[in-house]
C-alpha cells in the first residue's frame, strides 16, 4: 500500500529552512533511517491531506548535485530515482531562501531540468519584505513553468500552495503535473559522470552561464536583494571579533561543558533512580529463577547504564540544535579552523570531537556535517579518543583511591583534580597525534577547500528544536541499546556458567567470564593487573563504566554507593601506584565501548575501520599502560 | 589575488587559479567570475576571512583566496562603461 502514495521529494541548498518546512507538514509523523548502503540519513514522512497521504522525504541540504560530497551523491540519486528501490518520484518540492534567492536559483537549476512535476516555495519572504527586497512570485512562476509560492514554514497558513501541490499529485490535477519549462540546456545532472574525481575547466564556463540565467531570471521576476542584515553584521561583528570572537567561543564551549557535567547531574541521577526503582519493581513482581536474573542483572543492569547518559545526549544535541538553527555554527567552524587546520582537520570538525567529551557516538554522527571524506572518518578515528563521560567513574574511582587529596596550585587546584586534567590532555594528545598520522598516511590527500557558508542569524524555532531532539533519541537509543543489550546478555550468560552442582551459578572466578579473565591475566601481569581486573577489562568491553560495577561483584561488595569506600581499599590491596596508573592510561586509550564500535560501522560503511580503530587503540592503550607501569 | 584585498573594498572576480575538483565548492557557492566579492571579516587569530557574495557570507581560507585573481569592482565597471 505504501507504494500507492506519491512520493514527493523536499530538496534545497542548505539552511534554507528545510527541516523546519518538513517539520511543519509532516508533524511528528516521520521516520529517520539510513540511505541502503550509505551513511546518510533518510528523513521521510507522512502528510496528511483531505484526499490521502504524501510519503514526503526530506533530502540533505546541497549546493549542486556532482557526486562530490556523500550528501549531494545521495540526493542525486534520489532525484533520479536511483534510491527508494528504484522509485523514481512523482514529485518535488523545491525549497529555496528568498533572502538569498541569486545564488539560490542556481542551485535550484540543478533540480528543475528534471523532468519531475515540481513546486518552487520561497521561503523567509517576510524577512525579503522586512529587509525592503522584493520578488514577483507570479512572474517567476512564469518564467520557469511551474508553480512559485510564498512561503514561511512557521506559519501554517502560509502552507496552502504546498498542500495543494500536494493534493493535485494525489488527485493527479493537471496544474501539479506541470513539469519545469526552464530551458536547462546544460542541464549539470546531464553532464556530470556518474563518478568524475577530477574536471577541466569547462565546468567553470557551465556554471558561469548558469549565473548569468539565475540573474536573468531574478530580474524579470522583479526581484531585489535584501539590505544588509543588521542583525547578522552586529551580531558578527561579535562573534568574528578579533579578542571578542574567541571569547565568545571558549564561552560557548564552557556553557556546553557545564551543562554537560554538572547541570545535567540532577536528570542522570532521576534516570538512575528511575531505573533502580523499575528494576526493583519487576525483581519484587516476578518469580525467582534465571529469567528475572537475566532480566535485572543483564538486562536492566546493562542497558540502564547506557540510558543513564540520554539526558547528557539531549542536552548536548540541544546546544547542536540552537547553534545550528541560530547560524553560530558556522561562525563556531569559522573560528576553530585554524586551530583544526594545524592537525590537518577543517573547522567543521570541532563540533563532532566537543561533543565527543559527552560520548563518541553522537561524536561519530555528527561527524557527517564534515564535508571532506578523509576529514570525516579522521574524525571519527580521534573521536573516542576524547575523554567521555563514560570514563569518568573509573577515572573518579582509581584517583580517589591512589591520589592524595593535597594541593597542587593552592586552593584552586587539588591533585587529584591535576590528575584528571592530565587524563583529558592526554586524550587530547592522542587524538592530535593520531589525526597528524593519520593525514599524513592512510587519509593522505589534498583536503577540500574550506568553503563556508554563513547563514543569516535567526531565532531557532521551539518546534524544529524539539523534533531533532526526538530524533536523536530514538536514533540513539536504538543503535546503543540494540549493541549494549546483546553484549549485557552474552556478558551475563557467561557469569551464569558453567552451572555448579546443585544447579545454582558458579563463584565469579570458576565462572566462564571469571575463566576469560584468568586466561588474558598473562597478557595483562605486565601492567601489573590481576584476573579480577581482567575480567573488568573484558566486561568494560560493553561500556567503560561497567568495569566499576564487574569489580564491585568480584570484589564481594554491593556496588552501591555507600560501599565505594570498601571497593577503593579493596583496590589500594591488590594494586599498587604502578598499575593503578597503567589502568588509567589503558582506559584512556582503548576502545572499551561496543556501541562506539557498533556506531562506527555503521557510519564508515564495513568493519575495516572500525576493526583497524580498535587494534590501533589496544595497541596505544597497552604500550602506554605498560610504559607507565615501567616508569612509576 | 583576492587574498590581498582590504576589508569593505568591492571587487569584481576575474580568474580562478584552482586546480580541479578544488574550483566545484566555491562555484556552487556562486564564486564563479564575474561575481562581485567583498571582504567584509578577518576571523580572529589568522583565520579564514568573510567574504560578501552575492548577498550570502562565504568564509574561505587564505590559501584559496590567494587563487583567486580579481580587479577592483570600480575599476571594472569603467572599462565596461569605456566599451
Amino acid at each position: 500500500m505504501a507504494d500507492s502514495r506519491p512520493l514527493v521529494l523536499l530538496a534545497g541548498p542548505p539552511n534554507s529552512g528545510k527541516s523546519t518546512l518538513f517539520n511543519s507538514l509532516t508533524g511528528l509523523r516521520q521516520r529517520v533511517a539510513n540511505y541502503p548502503g550509505v551513511t546518510v540519513e533518510r528523513r521521510s514522512g507522512l502528510v496528511r491531506l483531505t484526499s490521502g497521504r504524501v510519503e514526503l522525504v526530506d533530502l540533505p541540504g546541497v549546493h549542486g548535485l556532482s557526486p562530490r560530497s556523500l550528501d549531494q551523491l545521495v540526493t542525486r540519486q534520489a532525484l533520479l530515482g536511483e534510491m527508494q528501490g528504484g522509485r523514481r518520484p512523482d514529485g518535488l518540492v523545491v525549497l529555496l531562501d528568498s533572502t538569498r534567492l541569486r545564488s539560490h536559483l542556481m542551485v535550484a537549476e540543478s533540480f528543475l531540468g528534471l523532468g519531475i512535476p515540481t513546486l518552487v516555495a520561497l521561503a523567509m519572504a517576510d524577512e525579503l519584505d522586512r529587509r525592503d527586497g522584493a520578488v514577483e512570485a507570479a512572474d517567476l512562476s512564469r518564467e520557469l513553468g511551474v508553480e512559485v509560492a510564498l512561503v514561511d514554514a512557521r506559519d501554517p497558513g502560509t502552507l496552502e500552495p504546498v498542500h495543494s501541490f500536494l493534493e493535485a499529485l494525489l488527485t493527479g490535477g493537471e496544474e501539479a503535473r506541470a513539469c519545469p519549462a526552464v530551458a536547462v540546456a546544460d542541464s549539470h545532472i546531464a553532464q556530470l559522470p556518474a563518478h568524475a574525481p577530477t574536471r577541466p575547466l569547462p565546468v567553470v564556463d557551465l556554471f558561469s552561464a548558469r549565473r548569468d540565467r539565475a540573474r536573468q531570471l531574478g530580474r524579470t521576476a522583479g526581484y531585489r536583494a535584501p539590505r544588509e542584515s543588521v542583525v547578522t553584521k552586529r551580531l558578527d561583528a561579535l562573534a568574528l571579533h578579533r579578542i571578542w570572537g574567541p571569547v565568545v567561543f571558549l564561552g560557548v564551549v564552557a556553557l556546553v561543558f557545564q551543562t554537560i557535567f554538572a547541570w545535567a547531574v540532577p536528570l542522570m541521577d532521576a534516570t538512575e533512580a528511575m531505573i533502580g526503582i523499575s528494576g526493583r519493581y519487576l525483581h519484587a513482581i516476578m518469580p525467582d529463577g534465571w529469567l528475572r536474573a537475566l532480566l535485572i542483572e543483564g538486562v536492566w543492569a546493562g542497558v540502564g547504564s547506557v540510558i543513564v547518559f540520554l539526558p547528557q545526549i539531549l542536552i548536548l544535541f540541544f546546544f547542536i540544535a540552537l547553534m545550528e538553527d541560530s547560524g553560530y555554527m558556522a561562525r563556531a567552524a569559522v573560528i576553530a579552523d585554524r586551530l583544526m587546520h594545524r592537525v590537518g582537520l577543517q573547522g567543521r570538525s570541532f563540533l563532532p570531537l566537543l561533543s565527543a567529551y559527552a560520548c563518541a557516538i553522537p561524536a561519530i554522527m555528527s561527524a557527517r556535517a564534515v564535508e571532506d571524506e578523509r576529514d570525516r572518518l579522521a574524525t571519527i578515528f580521534i573521536a573516542p579518543f576524547m575523554t567521555c563521560s563514560a570514563r569518568l567513574p573509573v577515572y573518579a574511582l582509581l584517583i580517589a583511591a591512589f591520589v592524595p587529596a593535597g594541593p597542587v596550585l593552592g586552593p584552586i587546584l587539588g591533585q587529584r583534580a591535576a590528575v584528571l586534567i592530565g587524563l583529558y590532555a592526554l586524550g587530547l594528545v592522542a587524538a592530535i597525534g593520531t589525526a597528524a598520522l593519520l593525514k599524513r598516511t592512510l587519509l593522505r590527500g589534498r583536503p577540500l577547500p574550506f568553503v563556508m557558508e554563513l547563514p543569516p542569524y535567526r531565532m531557532p524555532s521551539a518546534r524544529s528544536v524539539a523534533t531533532r531532539l526526538l530524533d536523536r533519541a530514538k536514533v540513539f537509543l536504538r543503535r546503543a541499546g540494540r549493541i549494549i543489550l546483546a553484549v549485557t546478555v552474552v556478558l551475563w550468560v557467561l557469569t551464569q556458567l558453567p552451572r555448579t552442582s546443585d544447579g545454582g551459578s558458579p563463584p565469579i572466578e570458576e565462572s566462564a567470564l571469571g575463566r576469560m579473565g584468568q586466561l588474558i591475566e598473562p597478557a595483562i601481569e605486565p601492567l601489573g593487573l590481576d584476573w579480577r581486573i581482567g575480567i573488568g577489562l573484558v566486561t568494560s568491553l560493553a561500556a567503560r563504566e561497567v568495569i566499576v560495577g564487574t569489580l564491585g561483584t568480584i570484589y564481594g561488595v554491593e556496588a552501591e554507593d555507600d560501599t565505594t569506600l570498601e571497593l577503593r581499599a579493596a583496590l589500594q590491596r591488590d594494586m599498587d601506584l604502578g598499575s593503578a596508573v597503567a589502568l588509567l592510561v589503558f582506559f584512556a586509550f582503548a576502545l572499551q565501548c561496543m556501541s562506539t564500535v557498533a556506531v562506527m560501522r555503521r557510519e564508515t560503511g564495513g568493519w575495516r575501520w572500525p576493526s583497524l580503530q580498535f587494534a590501533y587503540m589496544l595497541v596505544l592503550a597497552y604500550l602506554g599502560a605498560w610504559a607507565a607501569k615501567s616508569i612509576l | 589575488m583576492l587574498a590581498e584585498v582590504p576589508l569593505e573594498e568591492e571587487v569584481v572576480l576575474v580568474r580562478m587559479d584552482v586546480a580541479g575538483e578544488d574550483v566545484e565548492p566555491l562555484l556552487e557557492r556562486g564564486i564563479v567570475p564575474g561575481c562581485k566579492l567583498c571582504p567584509v571579516r578577518h576571523a580572529p587569530v589568522g583565520g579564514p576571512t568573510v567574504y560578501s557574495v552575492d548577498g550570502c557570507l562565504v568564509a574561505l581560507r587564505r590559501e584559496i583566496a590567494s587563487c583567486l585573481c580579481v580587479r577592483s569592482a570600480l575599476e571594472a565597471a569603467g572599462v565596461l562603461d569605456s566599451n
